[in-house]
């Protein structure tokens, strides 16, 4: 279901791309799960709907506008059929989502490249990235950097008592007496096949 | 007159929706507001068992959205308030006898003499609770100091903000000063914590409750009962009254031993 569309972050807004030839049945059900579950997603951006590679009757793309119009507060949305360069390819400035808020139980943010959560990230939530995690909040749900395989992938926060913390392939769990309340922000990464966390 | 329609629900069960409901309706009609009560767990009601008015039902909420009925006819008159109504679900039907928009309809035309609309949400987080939420213009959360109960109002209040009911308020049911003490039970200050929204009530465990329950008498009826006291506290709030937060007491041996002869 995840795969139906990705997000790609530009200099104003982010792009939505849907995977080449889906069906307009399956971007239809999955742009609607999106918008119902994280109507806050693009809150004061732009939204660039990119339906190159798409196919879709007049009505169709109707239909589409009105599921779109459930985001909250979105900022314009545009559309388009544009082949958006894949940036990281050419550099290694890697693109960011940034969250704005706290990740509740059952929320889900995911993404290619880095995540960064202004906010919160309450036990039951799950934040997976193909790059870095970075929290200015407590972590305490489930987290996956570097999904794709990256090993180089950290993952930080302020406070770093995760339920689970995979970097890669690798998996970790906090210490099951890990009871600290104060705020040190910690930083987790992979070294020697093992995941390690330092003070920062 | 526009009331305003509150939604009590928690996600888990067994953590004092009905219970609360009861209470903040009850003690919302003491201090003279035209208050309804709606129990929109359709299939397993029970708000009118805690309302003791289970023999006076011929008409639930079904019956109103099929329009077997007018509206007025299905509104049980409590006992002892005039100003204090409750709709109460069908038992022999099902969550999905009743939409979202029939609900926030129905609402509506409440709304227009009633100050107060209470809504007892099911547990859960399907259609029941889709349709307990759908007319509401506040809601608030009832939990238990247990991590599963907190996990469960978490996850209900990103629900309730992806459907634009935004600040909830969050309702402490059955503490207990002398665990919390001791570190065996979650801290009011570690579950606001994590829930990051506003305190409206802490309701300590009182035995009261299930003798109450039992009885068809909402224990904020009950003078004397420290649960009685909470609840009507937060109708006080509800209405906009800034109060102090309750002091927890610990049930010391003296205390228990007032009890016991029957000077506290």
């Amino acid at each position: 279901m995840a795969s139906v569309f990705s997000f790609q972050a530009v200099s104003d807004g982010i792009v939505m791309n849907f995977r080449e030839s889906s069906t307009f049945g399956s971007i239809k059900k999955a742009v609607s799960l999106h918008a119902a579950e994280a109507s806050d997603f693009f809150t004061g951006v732009n939204l660039y709907l990119n339906l190159s590679g798409l196919e879709l009757a007049y009505e169709q793309l109707e239909e589409l506008m009105e599921i779109v119009k459930n985001y909250n507060q979105v900022n314009k949305i545009y559309f388009t059929a544009r082949k958006i360069k894949e940036e990281k390819s050419e550099d290694n400035y890697s693109d960011a989502v940034i969250i704005n808020r706290t990740l509740r139980s059952g929320q889900r943010v995911k993404h290619q490249a880095n995540i960064v959560i202004v906010g919160d990230v309450n036990p039951g939530a799950e934040v997976i990235a193909g790059g870095d995690i970075i929290v200015f909040g407590r972590l305490r749900g489930v987290v996956h950097a570097g999904a794709g395989g990256s090993k180089d992938s950290q993952v930080a926060a302020l406070k770093l008592d995760p339920t689970q913390l995979r970097i890669a392939s690798l998996i970790a769990r906090s210490p099951d007496d890990s009871d600290s309340s104060k705020l040190q922000a910690e930083r987790a990464y992979i070294e020697d096949d093992q995941i390690v966390v330092e003070k920062i | 007159m526009a009331g305003k329609t509150i939604v009590i629900t928690s996600g888990k069960g067994g953590v004092g929706k009905t219970t609360s409901s009861a209470n903040i309706g009850t003690a919302l009609a003491m201090h003279g507001n035209k208050v309804c009560l709606i129990d929109a767990d359709i299939g397993l009601r029970n708000l009118d068992v805690v309302m003791g008015l289970e023999n006076r039902i011929v008409y639930d909420i079904v019956d109103v959205v099929e329009n077997n009925c007018r509206l007025e006819q299905a509104m049980i008159r409590d006992k002892r308030y005039d100003g204090l109504y409750l709709l109460p679900a069908a038992q022999t039907r099902d969550k999905t006898s009743v939409t979202p928009f029939q609900m926030k309809e129905l609402i509506e035309k409440l709304k227009e003499d009633m100050d107060y609309i209470v809504v007892d949400s099911p547990a859960g987080i399907e259609q029941g609770f889709k349709n307990a939420i759908a007319g509401a213009d506040r809601a608030i959360i009832v939990t238990t100091p247990e991590i599963s109960a907190v996990r469960d109002a978490d996850r209900i209040i990103g629900l309730l903000e992806a459907e634009g009911l935004r600040d909830p308020e969050v309702i402490i049911n059955r503490i207990r000063a002398d665990m919390v003490e001791r570190g065996d039970m979650m801290g009011i200050e570690d579950m606001i914590e994590i829930l990051a929204i506003e305190l409206i009530g802490i309701v300590p465990e009182d035995e009261g409750i299930v003798v109450s329950t039992n009885r068809g008498e909402p224990i904020a009826l009950n003078d004397n009962a420290k649960a009685g006291q909470a609840y009507r506290n937060i109708a006080r709030r509800i209405m906009g009254e800034d109060l102090p937060m309750m002091k927890l007491e610990k049930d010391s041996f003296i205390s228990r031993f007032k009890k016991l002869v029957g000077l506290s």
